[in-house]
């Protein structure tokens, strides 16, 4: 079958080059079309993605979501995301009065912007099957998410709106906070794998996944990037029962579908970045008799993700806004931290001529003891925290 | 103590500011000027701590020897039986009453709800202010010479409506409403009332945030009335120190409907359906509370087998609000439904078995003065046995495994919305709410009514008063519900279901009563005055929400927002019942 996606992209630029066209020319109309086929894939998943959660959710809920009884909405409900999106296209586009025009209106084109741009360095596949292989690649990723922030701050402040203004406090304190932790677990990757090019990490992976080798930093990076994408339990940005909707409150139209379509694809491009870092992105079996596998491996582990950002989504309550940064800086940080620092001295004792089994299992040893050690400090100042508030009771008996 | 014991304590202690009401009326007449000292020597030396319910009535015309007047009436509970209650004449003129707030927190909401509708001015309450009609409304609507938009007779049935046979609606009449009146000055545009527009003064007032450790600027939010954990349209007015709230108000009204009128102008069994609409997720409760406090007046004998009936029908509705309110406070949580919609799935087959019993789901309008309006069948039997034997018990278990040991959910709610006992008393507060604070008071038990004193059920309390206990305390008020729900229909006897042939217009004897019942969310009271007419001549209900939420910002005080909804959720109301 060969790589498919190469060969398709190969047929093209033949064809532009027999019309006669000069080679930077079709260099560049080639970068467009890829440009344009890499945006579309995260806005076409979502549209399926919306219907998959609510169905999802309905089946947890015991209900039975999206269908066809009444009027006629496709095979499952499918057709009712694409009526919601036109729905969403075709609203009027209110702008309340007071509102500081420019940064309101900025405010969703950046955070659309950024959640569209970090998939450029997602690999789909072996060899040149991505954007761009930046040698800086989730150094790029890191840089990018956390300008969102921006967006955030941009609406909360410019909206005019106390519950946006509230979410906008919320979210420097939310986001900069967990960006630390999760920086600190994708160090651990990048030291072991000796690169941040994106494609060198997924290569580094090759017989052995980091989920195995390193699973503290994977679930260090998971729970930061669960708080990055305002996901439960750290929904606390546009936390519903308490906020109304944020720092989106005060849009309407297109500009809050912006919103909507930003923090799908954001949720998505973290199931992406983690089956990237963590779970080998396009490695599998039978990738190299068959490039193309390697597309439907990272898909398959992407859906993965996914489902599981849905399940915790849709079963978690939320914890307050003083209770998820203690857990952060008390826990989080400092766990990383020590997780960076001995890996890196073990990783460099490691002999360089170990096989990729040895090197996993004496990183998996690591990081189980390093648990350990972890779990033992939380269950000691839990228990002396628990002999202190039972003296306290005995003083008032 | 007794009543009658109390009453000559009273008699004794001040033998110049009482005496007694005149009969059909009961309690003490108290004179104005003594109040305070009257309950204060109620309060601490013969313990009636608990005041349930103020309200005030008119007497346009001279009565019983007595002049034109308004009445203040309290009902004063100790822990146990029934009610003192107290009489006090202000006159019509100036109707001035001195105030039980400084004593009473509880009669805080429920004398600016007299003030508001009657007109009677509390001398000493600290913030006298209308409160469930808006600040510029003129006249106070339940005074006896007030005429609503659209009046048409004082009471029901209104022979207008049917001019010719054919019936009228009377808003087709009157477009605009003849008696439509509006404050002088008043223009629809800009309208702004003038001293305290919006509420705010008083939280201007806040001391001044700027001397404490990390100075910040206050800021004033209001939450609601759109918004959507308020759980209907509630506004909640909240001082803000960064997150930390340091004043809340709950304004309320913007359901209001005046109930407590229409009430005047139905005829007593007209009423049943409006209850209904009181606690929209509890008509059934509603309707039995207004029965049994009709029923003190009319003195019938109901049929044991429709006591029976209304109470399982009174405890399938306890495990519904239960259970919803446990699922509310989920989604307040921000569990995206999934608790709400688990409650919702129990709640839809008790609503089953309503609409087989009654033919309406939410609005039952099931019970009636000596009974209740239809039978059981077999097959409903069946079906009420089959729930409460074998779908609620595990339904409960199931809430009990997914909330009581869920890491967040303990997280959330332990020692937030701290309510001690003392406060809880003081504010009135009754139902769940109380009990988790420690207070083992269930009417059922204390003053027991309909068959309640025949049944094996405990009585269940916590200790620490937060929201995690009160979650408890309705969990485990759950099973007690299907305990007395099983033992119900083991023992439902075969028999009529009313007293006498079924009447539409039912002639009420004169007096007053006041009927109180455990309703799920609290002590659900219906003050009722009678005339002897077919209409009732004062209709009062002392709803629970309305009362506990007086404790709000006692809960609020200190914790952040994302605390008040799940404290306000713990709280449990329905603004179809703080309203009214």
């Amino acid at each position: 079958m060969g790589d498919a996606i190469v060969n398709v992209s190969a047929w093209i630029e033949g064809l532009l080059l027999g019309t006669g066209l000069s080679e930077p020319w079709v260099s560049f109309i080639m970068t467009v079309i890829s440009a344009f086929v890499i945006a579309f894939i995260p806005v076409v998943i979502v549209i399926f993605l919306v219907w998959g959660y609510r169905k999802a959710s309905a089946r947890m809920q015991g209900r039975l979501g999206p269908n066809s009884s009444g009027t006629w909405a496709g095979p499952g409900g499918i057709v009712q995301t694409f009526a919601d999106a036109i729905k969403m296209l075709t609203k009027e586009d209110i702008r309340p009065a007071g509102v500081d025009v420019i940064p309101y209106n900025i405010a969703p084109i950046l955070i659309f912007f950024i959640a569209l741009v970090v998939w450029a360095v997602i690999p789909f596949g072996p060899g040149t099957v991505i954007g761009v292989d930046l040698n800086i690649g989730i150094f790029y990723i890191m840089a990018f998410s956390s300008a969102a922030l921006f967006g955030v701050l941009m609406a909360g402040w410019s909206s005019n709106n106390k519950y946006a203004t509230v979410s906008a406090f919320r979210s420097v304190a939310l986001l900069i906070s967990y960006e630390i932790p999760q920086l600190l677990s994708v160090l651990v990757v990048v030291m072991v794998a000796g690169s941040m090019s994106m494609q060198d990490i997924v290569g580094a992976q090759r017989s052995v996944m980091y989920l195995i080798a390193l699973p503290l930093p994977a679930v260090i990076f998971l729970i930061a990037s669960l708080a990055e994408v305002n996901a439960r339990p750290f929904e606390l940005l546009e936390a519903e029962s308490e906020l109304v909707a944020g720092y989106q409150t005060e849009y309407s139209g297109m500009k809050f579908g912006m919103y909507y379509l930003a923090e799908f694809i954001n949720s998505v491009a973290v199931g992406a970045i983690f089956s990237t870092l963590f779970l080998g992105g396009w490695q599998g079996p039978f990738v190299d008799a068959a490039p193309i596998l390697g597309t439907v491996w990272i898909f398959a582990k992407i859906t993965l993700m996914t489902m599981l950002w849905m399940f915790i989504q849709i079963t978690l309550p939320r914890l307050r806004i003083d209770q998820i940064l203690n857990f952060n800086w008390k826990f989080l940080v400092p766990l990383a931290l020590a997780n960076l620092c001995v890996i890196s001295i073990v990783n460099k004792l490691i002999n360089a001529q170990a096989s990729d089994w040895t090197r996993a299992g004496i990183l998996l040893l690591t990081n189980i003891a390093i648990a350990l050690v972890a779990w033992t400090l939380v269950a000691l100042g839990g228990r002396q925290k628990r002999r202190q508030y039972e003296a306290e009771l005995e003083v008032v008996a | 103590m007794t009543i009658q014991a109390t009453h000559e304590t009273l008699k004794a202690k001040f033998p110049d500011a009482i005496q007694d009401a005149h009969a059909p009326y009961t309690g003490l007449i108290v004179d104005r000027d003594h109040l305070v000292a009257v309950a204060t020597a109620l309060r601490d030396e013969l313990g009636f701590r608990y005041l349930s319910s103020v309200t005030g009535v008119d007497y346009p015309a001279a009565t019983d020897g007595l002049p034109p007047r308004f009445e203040a009436v309290y009902h004063f509970y100790q822990s146990e039986g029934g009610p003192l209650v107290l009489h006090v004449h202000a006159d019509r003129e100036n109707p001035t009453v001195p105030s039980l707030t400084p004593l009473f927190p509880s009669a805080d909401f429920q004398e600016r709800e007299a003030w508001d509708l009657m007109g009677i001015r509390f001398e000493g309450h600290p913030d006298l202010r209308r409160i469930l009609l808006w600040e510029g409304y003129a006249g106070h609507p339940l005074q006896k010479g007030f005429q609503e938009v659209y009046y048409e007779a004082d009471t029901k049935p209104f022979d207008s409506r049917w001019p010719e046979g054919a019936p009228v609606r009377a808003e087709s009449r009157v477009p605009l409403g003849r008696n439509l009146r509006y404050p002088a000055d008043f223009s629809m545009q800009g309208w702004c009332p003038t001293d305290d527009p919006w509420g705010y003064i008083a939280h201007d007032q806040v001391a001044d945030l700027k001397d404490t450790a990390h100075p910040t600027d206050r800021v004033v939010l209001n939450m609601g009335p759109h918004h959507p954990s308020t759980h209907g349209v509630l506004r909640l007015l909240v001082t803000l120190e960064g997150e930390t709230i340091k004043k809340l108000e709950p304004v309320v009204g913007f359901l209001h409907r005046c109930h407590d009128k229409i009430g005047e102008r139905n005829t007593w069994l007209g009423n049943m359906p409006y209850t209904d609409r009181l606690d929209y997720v509890c008509s059934m409760s509603n309707n039995l509370g207004y029965a049994v406090a009709v029923e003190k007046l009319l003195d019938v004998k109901v049929p044991e087998r429709a006591e029976y009936i209304r109470v399982i029908m009174a405890e399938f509705t306890r495990f519904i609000n239960h259970i919803i309110d446990i699922g509310f406070t989920g989604n307040d949580l921000g569990i995206y439904f999934t608790a709400m919609l688990m409650g919702m799935e129990e709640r839809e087959l008790i609503v089953d078995l309503f609409e087989r019993v009654s033919g309406s789901r939410m609005m039952c309008n099931y019970m009636r003065f000596g009974g209740v309006a239809h039978d059981m069948t077999a097959d409903d039997v069946a079906y009420a046995r089959q729930l409460a034997f074998e779908r609620l018990p595990q339904a409960i278990d199931k809430v009990d495994q997914f909330f009581t040991n869920n890491e967040v959910f303990k997280q959330r709610s332990i020692n937030v919305g701290v309510l001690p006992a003392e406060t809880a008393i003081a504010y009135g507060c009754t139902g769940p709410l109380l009990r988790a604070s420690g207070v083992p008071y269930d009417i059922r038990r204390a003053e027991p009514y309909s068959i309640y004193d025949s049944f094996d059920f405990d009585v269940v309390t916590r200790q620490n008063g937060d929201v995690y206990d009160r979650y408890m305390v309705r969990l485990e008020e759950m099973r007690q519900s299907v305990r007395i729900l099983q033992q119900a229909l083991n023992r439902l006897p075969d028999g009529p279901i009313m007293d006498g042939k079924p009447k539409g217009l039912i002639k009420v004897p004169a007096g007053e009563a006041y009927g109180r019942i455990e309703a799920p969310k609290g002590e659900l009271g219906f003050y009722l005055v009678s005339e002897g007419g077919n209409n009732p001549y004062r209709y009062h209900v002392r709803s629970p929400s309305f009362v506990n939420l007086g404790a709000l910002e006692e809960m609020c005080k200190g914790y952040l927002i994302a605390d008040t909804v799940i404290i306000l959720a713990s709280v449990d109301i329905t603004l179809g019942e703080v309203d009214r």
